[in-house]
């Protein structure tokens, strides 16, 4: 028997809380149901780093450093189809409330003002990736395919998104089944 | 009132009825048609600001917003069409990318945000436009609540409540195109502001979570909690609230809209004073034992009056009650009045002289609306912003709305002051001063004249007569309104049910030798505290050998009684209280009583039976 081939996907994390890829392993035994029909390869889950060319590509997180940025144009030239799962990757979400404030003082509150902190000093950037002026979501760097809102997105919303894409649908958004938080 | 003519509108092929003036909107929601709204509020006047309500109009390119455009008969009007809903998102859009709608970190979140639902309703999944993340302050000053501007989405609902429902004109909306901002006062913020009433009128319509209640913030959702509505206890206008409810806690207190008498609308003391504010509640008798106030059962703090009581003869005990009591409450102490030489309801000065007046006059039920329809409003020794919020409101309307002429006599300085044509703080007796006040009232067709217990006093009947005079040489318009506005919230109903309201209680030390007193205090604010800084008071209480003090809060008063029995507060209460209209308004218990009080009829009745 001839056995389809495999959907290849995978996922990063970029400026998040890693809340939207726990939610994707809270689809509970379904996950045995998805690995029939697709691979992950690079991932946190699987921890590959290195991610090869893909058919699915799925982004957590917003886009706050420069390292964020190159993972997520890395990943959008090697995938079919971008999908942005969670708020981060959206909106900004959390990840953006910096946005209020200048670079310095965020960087100073983390790196030296820090309650835990006893001497901080400002992060060397040739070993720290170079935080950008704003956070941003991803789909103002990148063309996005698909979007899964929620924060983070729960296992159902996203089985559905999932299943529906793989069935060669969009999923369809209303007011059933949408959810920001 | 005129009947306006009926009108057919036909909705989406749907034949809607509806009357003229109205608009397309109205019409709509009267004939069960959806329209998205986000700026529209029900009893507020129509600003056309959010654009979600737009609608086509056959025969017409033109796109309208359907709540300020006025249905006219026989237009055909369709609310769902791809290009309305393109429309409708882009706005929605707009309104998310503008500024830091962070829905998980807000207490709105998960159904209580108007923005967010339409969010849902247009099944908006991601934002087109890159996000503006503007930099912007949130005021945390307010006594009673937040501003965060960065959840504003300038649909002035606060703007309009404020000027319309509370006439404050605390809010505005400042500086120009994206700048735009809700500003306090001018730019100050709501702990500095000067008009703010603190009414938190302009919360209650707030669509998103910009404006939110400190003492409900992440306490649950409103749209899942339990609504129960019953009346204000704080003074004797009586409004309908609607008591949010989760797990056995007030999450928040609203104004209920279809009331007739606050039509949604509340003062600080029924929307935050009885809820929001820390009181030490009193929440198990207490008996003194060797000098100092002990916890105990009730069975202990029953015996330890019913052994006080023993050898006293009825002459030797008496019980002075707030004005705060039930109806029913009062039943029940009309019946139990033979064992006390006195029963009385104690009531803030020259009150009780007001009841007197009030005996077998009845107000008109209508009194407040005629309030809101007067053409010239005179107060006489009342004080409605400090003691019925809501009046104040009225007051202020029909002044800054409808232009109505407003006198105020012998009453302390307040913010009315500010909307008089003529404030009188201390009345004149010269010619040329009433000669004035019989200028500014000519003509008046629909007078109301507010009085409180202060116009019992020889200068409040001097200027009565005076108005009335006034009246009847120079008006030719109707006589004004008598409104009598007592302080108490049930002082009316309480004396017309034969308990005698007293505001002198030094007849008491000398007449006869009194052993006991039982004070009634219930649920009033400062747990009967006031009764101290009345005069003769500690004097009586020096003279007595026993002390029983039936409250809801801590207070000196409760420290000084030999035993305290713990009462119900008003939202543990059910029964009826009438407000000064004559109007009896239903009390609903909200939350089974905290710890181990008891309303007031039920530990009388046990006491006594």
């Amino acid at each position: 028997m001839n056995e389809k081939p495999k959907i290849k996907v995978a996922t990063a994390w970029l400026g998040g809380c890693s809340g939207c890829h726990m939610s994707i392993l809270d689809i509970d035994e379904r996950i045995i149901d998805l690995a029939k029909l697709v691979e992950f390869t690079a991932s946190p889950i699987t921890d590959v780093k290195e991610i090869p060319e893909v058919d699915v590509g799925i982004i957590e997180g917003a886009v706050c450093n420069e390292e964020n940025e190159h993972v997520l144009r890395t990943m959008r030239s090697r995938c079919k189809v971008l999908i942005a799962l969670g708020d981060c990757a959206l909106t900004g979400n959390i990840p953006a409330l910096r946005n209020q404030f200048k670079l310095k003082e965020v960087v100073a509150r983390g790196f030296i003002e820090t309650e835990s902190t006893q001497v901080g000093e400002m992060p060397d950037t040739t070993v720290v990736p170079r935080l950008l002026k704003r956070v941003r979501p991803i789909q103002e760097f990148v063309k996005v395919d698909a979007h899964i809102p929620g924060c983070p997105p729960d296992a159902d919303t996203i089985w559905y998104a999932l299943t529906e894409l793989l069935a060669g649908r969009m999923p369809q958004w209303s007011e059933k089944n949408l959810q920001y938080d | 009132m005129i009947a306006s003519r009926q009108i057919t509108v036909t909705i989406n092929g749907k034949r809607c009825v509806g009357q003229d003036g109205q608009t397309i909107l109205q019409v709509a929601q009267a004939n069960d048609v959806y329209i998205p709204t986000l700026c529209y509020l029900k009893h507020l006047s129509p600003w056309g600001g959010c654009r979600l309500c737009i609608v086509e109009i056959a025969g017409s390119s033109k796109i309208v917003p359907s709540c300020s455009t006025p249905a006219s008969d026989g237009t055909e009007v369709i609310t769902t069409s791809p290009r309305l809903h393109h429309l409708r998102r882009n706005t929605l859009e707009l309104l998310f990318s503008e500024r830091n709608h962070i829905c998980p970190m807000c207490p709105m979140n998960k159904g209580d945000c108007g923005l967010q639902h339409q969010g849902y309703v247009h099944g908006i999944d991601s934002i087109r436009y890159p996000y503006l993340y503007p930099s912007l302050p949130v005021d945390t000053s307010g006594k009673y609540f937040v501003l965060d501007h960065n959840r504003c989405i300038l649909c002035t609902r606060c703007v309009r409540a404020c000027e319309e429902m509370e006439g404050a004109h605390t809010l505005d909306i400042s500086h120009r195109g994206a700048n735009n901002r809700v500003v306090v006062d001018l730019g100050a913020t709501f702990g500095t502001s000067d008009s703010c009433t603190n009414c938190g009128s302009c919360v209650a319509s707030c669509p998103t979570g910009a404006l939110f209640d400190k003492a409900s913030a992440y306490r649950g959702k409103l749209n899942s909690s339990q609504i129960v509505r019953t009346t204000c206890l704080e003074c004797p206008v009586g409004c309908s609230l609607e008591v949010y409810t989760r797990e056995n806690r007030i999450v928040t207190v609203f104004g209920d809209p279809e009331s007739p008498i606050n039509r949604g609308h509340l003062c600080v003391r029924g929307r935050y004073e009885t809820w929001a504010e820390p009181r030490e509640r009193i929440l198990q008798p207490l008996v003194r034992r060797n000098g100092k106030l002990e916890p105990t059962t009730w069975d202990e703090a029953l015996g330890a009056i019913a052994n006080a009581t023993k050898k006293l003869r009825t002459a030797q005990k008496a019980m002075l009650v707030s004005p705060r009591l039930t109806n029913e409450t009062a039943k029940t102490l009309k019946r139990l009045a033979g064992k006390f030489g006195r029963v009385a309801t104690f009531v803030s000065q020259n009150e009780a002289a007001l009841c007197g007046a009030n005996d077998g006059e009845a107000v008109p039920a209508s009194a407040l609306d005629e309030l809101r329809d007067a053409d010239a409003i005179i107060v006489l020794g009342a004080q409605p912003s400090r003691d019925n919020g809501v009046v104040a409101a009225m007051i202020r309307g029909a002044v800054r709305r409808r232009g109505a002429k407003l006198l105020i006599f012998h009453a302390r300085k307040s913010d009315l002051d500010r909307y008089a044509d003529i404030s009188a703080n201390v009345v004149s007796l010269e010619r040329a001063f009433w000669k004035q006040v019989g200028t500014v009232l000519q003509g008046a067709q629909r007078p109301a004249l507010v009085y409180g217990p202060n116009a019992m006093t020889p200068i409040g009947v001097m200027v009565m007569e005076r108005l009335i005079n006034i009246f009847e040489a120079k008006t030719k318009g109707q006589p004004p309104r008598l409104v009598p506005l007592p302080v108490s919230t049930n002082s009316f109903a309480l004396t017309a049910a034969g308990i005698e309201a007293e505001e002198d209680i030094g007849p008491w030390i000398d007449a006869k030798p009194l052993k006991l007193l039982h004070i009634v205090a219930s649920d009033e604010p400062d747990g009967g505290a006031r009764l101290l800084r009345e005069k003769h008071v500690p004097a009586l209480l020096d003279a007595i050998d026993c002390l029983v003090v039936q409250a809801s809060y801590r207070s000196a008063l409760t420290d000084r009684a030999h035993v305290v029995l713990p009462a119900a507060i008003w939202c543990e209460k059910s029964g009826t209280t009438t407000n000064f209209e004559g109007r009896e308004l239903p009390l609903r218990q909200v939350l089974p009583p905290r710890g181990e009080a008891r309303d007031d009829k039920v530990i009388l009745e046990t006491l006594f039976s």
